[in-house]
């Protein structure tokens, strides 16, 4: 019998990955009652009557498998919730979460299916399919693959264009395209191919060793993230270039070295594929090597390969939910432009994409100083319609030499560039630039303008009205730069007088924290979780403790630097170019940074926090996010809701969650109907004395629930005999108000229920079962399971209130009502609304809902049983009455001041 | 001194010719050595106005080294360049007269600015 059905699945010929080295503990206890049970059934074919201490002994055992089941379902439910959260913002998981909480959720529900399978004395071994069917989906989801890249090792710039994306990475790609199909000049070059970096890793069989040091890296502890990198980094910058991989960077080189005159200089630039997809910027993340002669194009190529694992890469990539293997590192081998004057330009504000005009910042010679963080820029606002007028212009004090600066015509040209480019990519541009010194424009990169800059896909409104992302302050003019200059984005005053404001709002938002400086690599390494980062320049390097940190403010740089960008994608609040931080932040003294403000408070300004929005998901779009998502596919979508419907079978278990439910429900029936089976009827179930209930009221022990004193051949039981410390908690809740009784009906409400009832079986009385008719407490002394059908609703109150904190939980199931559906969803919304407020957590199916509490102590899990003791009681037939929001709002007034009553008042055990 | 110089002590040879190499490019003079014990020799012939630092070598402790360095020559700048990140080590570094402690790999554009400031510092 149970042994015989329980190797089903064990024996299985090829168990799922899952379910591989993980030994199922067969129990001394089950396999003794399988003898006992055995023995009994057959001794008395069919219906065993068995002594009352058979019987319990007997019922302790299939308690143990109800038990067990009970803590696998919890454990699977809470580990669904888990995945379901982590697709949330604030959660930053990668594919080991996914792959263990998977194994986990199967290894739980396997359980389950055991345990079910052993207290219905063999029955539903048949899960085993559906079981199967739905691993093996989530197999497939977990192993899918990046695609590999096939092809040529080198393309010329000339060959590359938007078509390219898989062999040259999206800045590569874009630039061809600006090059070869906008005609714009860009610098000639050509990209060695995420194909050729393949070919490199593969030829030095790096891979295995690089996943290995990655593997189970902590990326909270600095340092060791550090050493990592190190180490990864150096195992590929030391590795062999394959022989013709290098002859044939090198034949490339060669063709651009047209001037015998002049040594030729290259810039090489990653181009990561992946890299700016799905509007992730990876700003900054990896390497560019500037004025790289021909000797060290090679070790160049090798360190910008090996930039994939830059600390803050790894971070980045985590965070923002990309495995390694999602990100393959491609590099263009540019000509150096002799940059005279070079910067960036957006073609619209970066928080009005509708702006009629371009920004442009400029700064003498490489445009590198403007991302970089490091350098004064001039700032311009240049009309988008022709001729291009300059409607405002910026000079920073540093640029004196006025023949460094931007001409008329130059900034005209460049804005008719970005127009161009814009309307040729159809969405706002990001554009670097350089003019060298005879004159000539080359545009170096050209991407679409950040979403976080332009506020797309996020809340702005704060307090009602909209907050622009992107601010300039501190420099009075640049305002209207801007376009901002009505609004000073003081949102809400604060009567405190600011440490420090002013500077450049690289990224919205609000943050509080000590202060810690960062100077050097030392700093760096002590950077403590939760502090804000305080700066001189925004290096592109910091960006690694932008996980660590709540706000950044830096005596210098701008919103284009890829600091911001960075801090703007992962939700840091961050002021840039405040003059004075360094010196008037002292560390470790907690700060309050309001960016959007621009302005810096000592100590924690809570009006200010509370207006802090919430960070926002860095993982949406990611690999790792759609694995996740594509596998709760499989996993939280419930289609058995209805025990009982014809389709509630083991066959019709399409996920996870499906088999949770059938085998939760059906454990729960194998507990009610044991006494039947095995002759335990109505002996088992004792009625509750009680006076002034509106119904009767059943109680099963399963265990230690009654006193010792209690006598077992009695029918009747009294609430002084229960031990049960749940169904006390409930029984308080339920009797601590008087029932008011039915409320009245209206004649429309009833017409309605009489309406619902005829149309819904499942309502009707005539078809209840025996088992729905009474309401059962099951109980143990720490257990309590309560199934009741009040009126035309159906619910389910459990109880572990254990050891343990982790074995205890309070769970409430609630369905059903006899009203038409709109009365049956009020209802739910204002249970719902009170349960939340009480700290459940709640999910709502239509007019189905499920809320639940878990790992809470003793006494808190005992106020809720309270609360739902008293709401089992007090919005029974309600739905019948709520007409209408107003209602609702009554309803909710008088139950919340009953509860708060209640829950003030001392108890009585 | 006559001339900026520059020690490499490290004991992966590639990244000491390469980064030798570079430097000498961009009009910095400089040499390197493998170990630690090869690191004093050196420094106790010639005066080198900067030693870049390995902190894990074949022979000695970099720390080890760095106290020599200091003892036969109190005015050369130190710093560290190491792959092993440690903040007590950085900071027993600094304390025994490190002039900076930096993070490999770095960015060889950081390393000349750093470079120069060391440079700025010793005039």
């Amino acid at each position: 019998m149970f042994s015989a059905h329980s190797g089903n699945i064990l024996c299985s010929p090829s168990p799922p990955f899952f379910l591989r080295c993980l030994p199922f503990p067969s129990s001394v206890m089950l396999d003794a009652m399988s003898h006992f049970l055995d023995r009994l059934t057959s001794f008395f074919h069919g219906k065993p009557r068995l002594t009352p201490a058979e019987l319990q002994a007997a019922f302790r055992g299939h308690y143990k498998e109800f038990r067990a089941l009970l803590t696998a379902n919890n454990n699977a439910l809470e580990l669904m919730a888990e995945m379901e959260q982590a697709l949330g913002p604030g959660h930053p998981f990668g594919m080991t979460f996914v792959r263990g909480n998977c194994t986990a959720l199967s290894v739980n529900i396997y359980k389950m299916i055991q345990h079910l399978t052993r207290l219905a004395d063999g029955r539903y071994a048949e899960l085993d399919q559906p079981f199967r069917a739905i691993t093996k989906q989530l197999e497939q989801v977990i192993a899918s693959r990046s695609v590999s890249t096939e092809g040529a090792t080198i393309l010329s710039m000339a060959e590359v264009d938007a078509g390219s994306v898989d062999q040259v990475g999206e800045k590569m790609a874009n630039l061809g395209e600006v090059r070869n199909r906008v005609g714009l000049r860009t610098p000639d070059g050509f990209v060695i191919t995420a194909s050729a970096a393949r070919k490199f890793i593969e030829a030095n069989a790096l891979q295995v060793e690089i996943n290995r040091r990655l593997k189970g890296l902590d990326l909270d502890n600095l340092e060791a993230l550090y050493t990592v990198s190190a180490g990864i980094q150096s195992l590929i910058s030391n590795a062999p270039l394959p022989a013709e991989l290098e002859e044939a960077i090198l034949a490339h080189h060669h063709q651009l070295d047209t001037d015998p005159q002049t040594e030729l200089l290259v810039a090489l630039r990653s181009s990561a594929l992946g890299e700016d997809s799905s509007n992730v910027s990876f700003a900054g993340q990896y390497r560019t090597q500037l004025n790289v002669s021909r000797e060290f194009v090679g070790q160049a190529y090798k360190e910008i390969v090996a930039g994939k694992y830059k600390s803050q890469a790894i971070v980045y990539r985590q965070q923002r939910g990309y495995r390694n293997q999602d990100v393959q590192m491609c590099v263009g081998c540019l000509r150096m432009v002799d940059g005279a004057i070079s910067g960036v330009m957006y073609s619209r504000a970066p928080d009005d994409p509708r702006s009629p005009f371009v920004i442009i910042q400029a700064a003498p010679g490489l445009a590198s100083t403007v991302v970089d963080g490091s350098g004064a820029t001039e700032l311009f606002r240049v009309s988008r319609t022709a001729p291009h007028p300059i409607l405002h212009r910026q000079a920073a004090q540093e640029i004196a030499d006025s023949r460094l600066s931007l001409t008329d015509t130059q900034a005209a040209e460049l804005a008719a560039i970005g127009v161009r480019l814009e309307d040729h990519f159809g969405t706002p541009q990001d554009i670097e630039w350089s003019i060298d010194r005879s004159g000539l424009l080359y545009i170096l990169q050209s991407r679409p303008l950040g979403h976080s800059a332009s506020g797309e896909g996020q809340d702005n409104s704060i307090s009602g009205h909209r907050v622009p992302q992107i601010r300039e302050r501190g420099l009075p003019a640049i305002h209207q730069v801007c376009g901002q200059a009505d609004d000073k984005g003081d949102a809400v005053p604060c009567d405190r007088l600011p440490l420090l404001a002013g500077g450049v709002c690289a990224s919205q938002g609000v943050g509080c924290g000590p202060v810690f400086t960062v100077r050097s690599s030392l700093d760096l390494l002590r950077f403590p979780k939760g502090a804000v980062l305080v700066i001189e320049t925004p290096y592109p390097d910091w960006a690694s403790l932008l996980n660590r940190a709540v706000a950044v403010v830096s005596e210098t740089g701008q919103m284009a630097a890829h600091l911001a960008t960075v801090a703007r994608e992962f939700g840091i609040p961050a002021i840039f170019g405040l003059n004075q931080a360094l010196a008037t932040l002292e560390n470790g003294s907690l700060i309050t940074v309001d960016a959007t403000a621009g302005k810096v408070y000592a100590g924690k300004i809570e009006s200010l926090l509370a207006l802090a929005a919430p960070r926002p998901n860095l993982m949406t779009g990611s690999p790792v996010y759609k694995i996740l998502t594509q596998a709760l596919v499989h996993i939280t979508p419930l289609n058995l809701t209805d025990p009982t419907s014809p389709f509630f079978r083991a066959d019709g278990c399409r996920t996870m969650h499906d088999l949770t439910r059938f085998c939760h429900e059906k454990a729960v029936v194998e507990m009610f109907t044991f006494g039947e089976r095995y002759g335990f009827d109505d002996k088992a179930a004792k009625q509750l004395v009680v006076e002034n209930s509106p119904a009767q009221w059943w109680v099963i022990d399963l265990d230690d629930g009654f006193t010792p004193d209690f006598n077992p051949e009695s029918r009747y039981v009294h609430l002084g005999h229960i031990t049960s410390v749940p169904m006390q908690a409930i029984w308080q809740g339920m009797m601590a108000f008087p029932w008011a009784g039915p409320p009245p009906v209206s004649l429309g409400g009833l017409g309605s229920i009489i309406f619902q009832s005829t149309r819904n079986p499942s309502l009707d009385p005539a078809v209840r079962s025996a088992m729905t008719a009474k309401n059962y407490f099951l109980i143990s002394r720490n257990f309590c399971n309560l199934s009741v059908r009040l009126g035309y609703h159906f619910a389910l109150v459990e109880a572990n209130l254990g050891e343990f904190l982790t074995e205890n939980y309070v769970s409430f199931q609630f369905k059903g009502g006899a009203a038409d559906e709109n009365r049956r969803l009020l209802r739910i919304r204002l249970i719902r609304e009170i349960l939340s407020a009480f700290g459940f957590r709640v999910e709502q199916k239509v007019d189905a809902m499920t809320a639940r509490i878990e790992k809470k102590p003793g006494p808190y899990l005992l106020e809720r049983l309270r609360i739902l003791g008293y709401l089992l009681i007090h919005t029974r037939q309600i739905d019948m009455v709520m007409a209408d929001e107003g209602m609702a709002a009554t309803y909710r007034e008088k139950i919340m001041a009953d509860l708060h009553t209640l829950l003030d008042t001392p108890t009585e055990g | 001194m006559s001339e900026f110089s520059i020690l490499v002590v490290d004991d992966e040879e590639e990244f000491v010719t390469t980064l030798v190499q570079r430097l000498r490019k961009r009009g910095w003079a400089g040499e390197g050595v493998l170990s630690g014990g090869a690191a004093i020799a050196r420094i106790a012939a010639r005066d080198f106005s900067v030693v870049l630092l390995d902190m894990r070598l074949p022979d000695m402790d970099g720390g080890q080294v760095l106290q020599e360095i200091k003892k036969i020559r109190p005015a050369s700048r130190v710093v560290i360049l190491t792959g092993h990140a440690s903040a007590s080590e950085g900071e027993e570094g600094i304390r025994n007269g490190a002039f900076d402690y930096l993070l490999k790999p770095v960015e060889f554009e950081t390393l000349l600015e750093k470079l120069q400031a060391a440079k700025d510092c010793s005039q």
